[in-house]
């Protein structure tokens, strides 16, 4: 039961900025992204939007994971990959499912490519991260969700951008 | 409006007054006593007496009330115009500078202002002791006390015309008593109409002198002085007599000076921050116009028939054709006349030569040259060292020009002027010129380069090795120059602006730098070129030429590939290599080469693909990502896609390491 409703994503996440009450409700609210047969959470108060895949001009000489630059709204933002950045290697066909989600980090908004956007969850519990989340490093994590989807990992946005 | 905000606009008066004030000291020193330029000096120290007395400024107020003393001895002919006054001067307007400094840092002053406070004084003091100039004042001046009715017209615009008639009225008391005026000051209730009043003074300066100086009163749109007898008292409108005619033709700066005046009603300070963020919404302005006109072409192709494409083809062009308008417009805004710049130099130039005991003339043209404001404040480091170096290093000492048959004064010649899309400025001097061996000696003692690679080099590389960081050829580390850091912190000032610096020189005759520069940081115009798929953007000003050349063409030379264009060897570098990009298969025999300069190095990148030149606007790639060795930036296509812009420093640095990965000298070519 997978649907894809990146509208319905942006739009919750706006009504959130706009007012408290719907904040704590949606502060545990998360999006699942999807990397392979992997999957990952991302808090949605993070999340600035998503946006579909689009043409994005490489940068020669600068950190690995870094997959160039793309113009969102006559805005120059910086795109990273979370394939390399987890060393997963690449797909071989472009996903027409891959979406950037774009996020906001010190100010400046830094987009994150992935396989495909999931949908939105609430965890009914979550864990903090250990050794068996998957072959990734954990510090990329800062837990583990229970959903019926099973277990996902929370990314933990500073150490994925930065660390 | 705030105190903080009336501080601002005090602070910028400030800075401006005491610019103003430097040039006319300046002028006084060079062209002796003139009523003109005391009255200019009297006027700047009064203006700034009274904003400093309004914002509190208590040492400030004093100051200048001092200076005022002396000026108006001066202008009075109590005290002859002196070195001695000349220099006081310019102290004071030190002093000046540094209690506006400590207002600007920290809201208050704190510097004594004594000891010139008391030199003023003294100087003051002097000049009514010495009977000399007193009874020389009365020979020239066998006027009785006389009369005089002086009519004052205010301008319309004047807001305050009460208060303004009693400032008019205080300053006449200056000259000698105020008898009456019409109407009466004391009794006016109603200001608006207040436009015309006559002052009947009585003084015994005449009364050209007193119309002069009531026309230099702020918001008096005319001022006439007429001979009061009881006689004439009922006739208002008494007119000229012929003397006086004579006078006013003889003299018009006083219409200038209230020409100058109104001018500058019609201009509004501000803050420079609105002025980019205009130039940012109009630099999104230009990128979605180029888009509109793209799509535009697109629906062309597939409904060519339809009359709404050529309504859309219309519409696009005007747009494009108002946001060049507005482009244009919105940098001039940001331009000012390098005249800013320039009215530093006099001074520093009198001091340094003066501290290094030499004679210097310093020629400015090209005033007028308008430069985007950043790029003004960028250059003024640069240009203060290169003169900095032409006073220490160039021109010689009186004895040495003596010797070597020159005019003992030396010359600096800075030019600014307009070449195209660029601003080129000059510093020249006429002094011992660079040697070429001493700047080799000095770089292999430092370790710079090596010896046998400095035997290989012509004069002309030898010369540039005065850009290379650690360099300096002072046999003594001077106040002044020759810390070792400056024509390579030049060097770098000028490349992060986009420009280019070059130096030419002749033992003996002189040295003469030359800058370009780019009018404005925000957009420039670009080359676009192809690696593979990926768009870059050069700098237009740093390509020097394209060529196309057979693939036969390339030699290789211990590794380095390299090609002869017109006599000339060229090393060739292919971007792809830089950027550890796949060499794209070029199937054709010929390949494009940008030569790109940087200084008097040359380079020529092999590229894929030549797309044309256009304006690009130039956007950060933000802290994240940093800085980016060779990439200074980038800018929006007109598709959308995002194209890097290549720095052109940072290229030939990169093919500087690349060349040392595989060992080989350029030189051996050249």
């Amino acid at each position: 039961m997978k649907y894809i409703l990146e509208k319905y994503y942006i739009t919750t996440f706006l009504g959130s900025l706009g007012g408290e009450i719907v904040e704590v409700s949606q502060q545990d609210q998360y999006i699942v992204v999807e990397l392979g047969t992997e999957k990952y959470a991302l808090k949605i108060s993070e999340v600035y939007e998503i946006i579909k895949m689009q043409k994005i001009t490489a940068i020669p000489n600068s950190k690995a994971f870094l997959e160039g630059v793309t113009n969102i709204r006559g805005k120059i933002v910086p795109i990273i990959s979370l394939r390399k950045r987890f060393q997963m290697g690449e797909t071989p066909v472009t996903l027409h499912k891959a979406r950037i989600v774009v996020v906001n980090h010190n100010e400046e908004m830094i987009g994150i490519v992935v396989d495909g956007v999931n949908q939105v969850i609430k965890f009914s519990d979550i864990q903090p991260s250990t050794e068996i989340v998957s072959r990734v490093d954990s510090s990329y994590f800062q837990g583990v969700g229970q959903s019926e989807e099973g277990l996902i990992g929370i990314l933990n946005l500073e150490h994925v951008l930065v660390g | 409006m705030d105190r903080s905000e009336m501080m601002g606009v005090f602070l910028s008066e400030a800075e401006e007054l005491l610019q103003l004030l430097e040039m006319e000291i300046l002028n006084l020193e060079q062209q002796g006593d003139s009523p003109q330029i005391i009255q200019n000096i009297f006027r700047i120290a009064h203006t700034l007496k009274g904003s400093s007395a309004a914002m509190g400024f208590e040492e400030m107020k004093q100051l200048t009330h001092e200076m005022e003393n002396i000026l108006d001895k001066i202008r009075n002919q109590l005290l002859p115009v002196t070195q001695q006054v000349v220099d006081i001067l310019f102290q004071c307007l030190d002093q000046l500078h540094w209690l506006k400094r400590e207002i600007e840092q920290e809201g208050v002053t704190k510097t004594n202002i004594d000891s010139i406070v008391h030199q003023l004084r003294r100087l003051e003091n002097g000049a009514e002791g010495n009977p000399e100039s007193k009874s020389k004042l009365f020979e020239e001046k066998k006027q009785i006390v006389k009369m005089w009715r002086c009519k004052v017209r205010l301008s319309e615009q004047c807001e305050m015309k009460l208060p303004r008639a009693y400032i008019v009225l205080n300053h006449l008391k200056k000259w000698g008593s105020v008898i009456s005026s019409e109407p009466e000051l004391d009794s006016v209730i109603e200001e608006t109409n207040l436009n015309e009043i006559s002052y009947i003074v009585k003084t015994n300066a005449d009364s050209d002198a007193l119309q002069h100086s009531l026309r230099q009163l702020l918001d008096v749109e005319d001022a006439e002085v007429v001979p009061f007898s009881n006689d004439n008292l009922a006739d208002a409108f008494l007119p000229l007599t012929d003397a006086n005619k004579d006078e006013e033709t003889e003299n018009p700066i006083p219409n200038q000076v209230r020409k100058e005046e109104r001018k500058s009603g019609h201009t509004i300070r501000v803050d420079v921050e609105h002025l980019d963020s205009i130039m940012n919404l109009v630099g999104e302005l230009v990128i979605d116009q180029t888009r509109i006109a793209q799509i535009g072409n697109l629906l062309r192709d597939r409904y060519s028939a339809d009359e709404t494409i050529d309504d859309l083809e219309r519409i696009s062009n005007h747009f494009s054709r108002i946001i060049g308008e507005i482009q244009e417009s919105v940098m001039k805004t940001r331009m000012l006349p390098v005249e800013r710049l320039f009215n530093r130099f006099p001074r520093m130039v009198r001091d340094l030569a003066r501290s290094l005991n030499k004679d210097v003339d310093l020629l400015l043209e090209g005033k007028e040259t308008e430069l985007d404001r950043t790029v003004i404040e960028e250059i003024s480091d640069p240009l203060l060292h290169l003169i900095r170096n032409a006073i220490d290093h160039g021109i010689e000492e009186v004895e040495v020009r003596k010797k070597r048959g020159k005019p003992l004064k030396g010359t600096i010649k800075i030019r600014a002027s307009h070449q195209e899309n660029q601003v080129v400025l000059t510093v020249e001097d006429d002094g011992a010129g660079i040697n070429a061996e001493r700047v080799k000696e000095s770089a292999i003692r430092k370790q710079l380069i090596a010896a046998q690679d400095a035997e290989k080099m012509s004069e002309q590389e030898l010369i540039q090795l005065i850009f290379l960081p650690g360099f300096s050829t002072a046999q003594t580390v001077s106040d002044i120059s020759g810390r070792g850091v400056g024509m390579d912190i030049v060097r770098n000032h000028i490349e992060k602006l986009n420009g280019l610096i070059d130096v030419e020189t002749r033992p003996g005759e002189g040295t003469k730098f030359t800058i370009k520069l780019p009018l404005t940081l925000a957009i420039l115009r670009g080359l676009l070129i192809k690696l593979q798929e990926t768009t870059f953007a050069l700098p237009m000003n740093s390509v020097i030429e394209i060529v196309r050349i057979s693939k036969k063409e390339i030699h290789s030379v211990k590794g380095q590939a390299v090609v002869k264009i017109r006599e000339k060897i060229l090393p060739l570098i292919g971007l792809h290599d830089l950027f550890r990009m796949s060499c794209g298969k070029r199937k054709t025999k010929h390949v494009f080469i940008v030569v790109v300069g940087l200084a008097e190095k040359r380079l020529g990148l092999v590229v894929d693909e030549l797309i044309g030149s256009q304006e690009i606007v130039v956007k950060s790639i933000g802290s994240y990502i940093g800085q980016v060795e060779g990439i200074s930036g980038a800018t929006i296509l007109g598709d959308g896609s995002v194209a890097l812009i290549l720095d052109v420093t940072g290229v030939f640095k990169l093919a500087n390491n690349l060349r040392s990965i595989q060992p080989q000298v350029m030189d051996d070519v050249g």
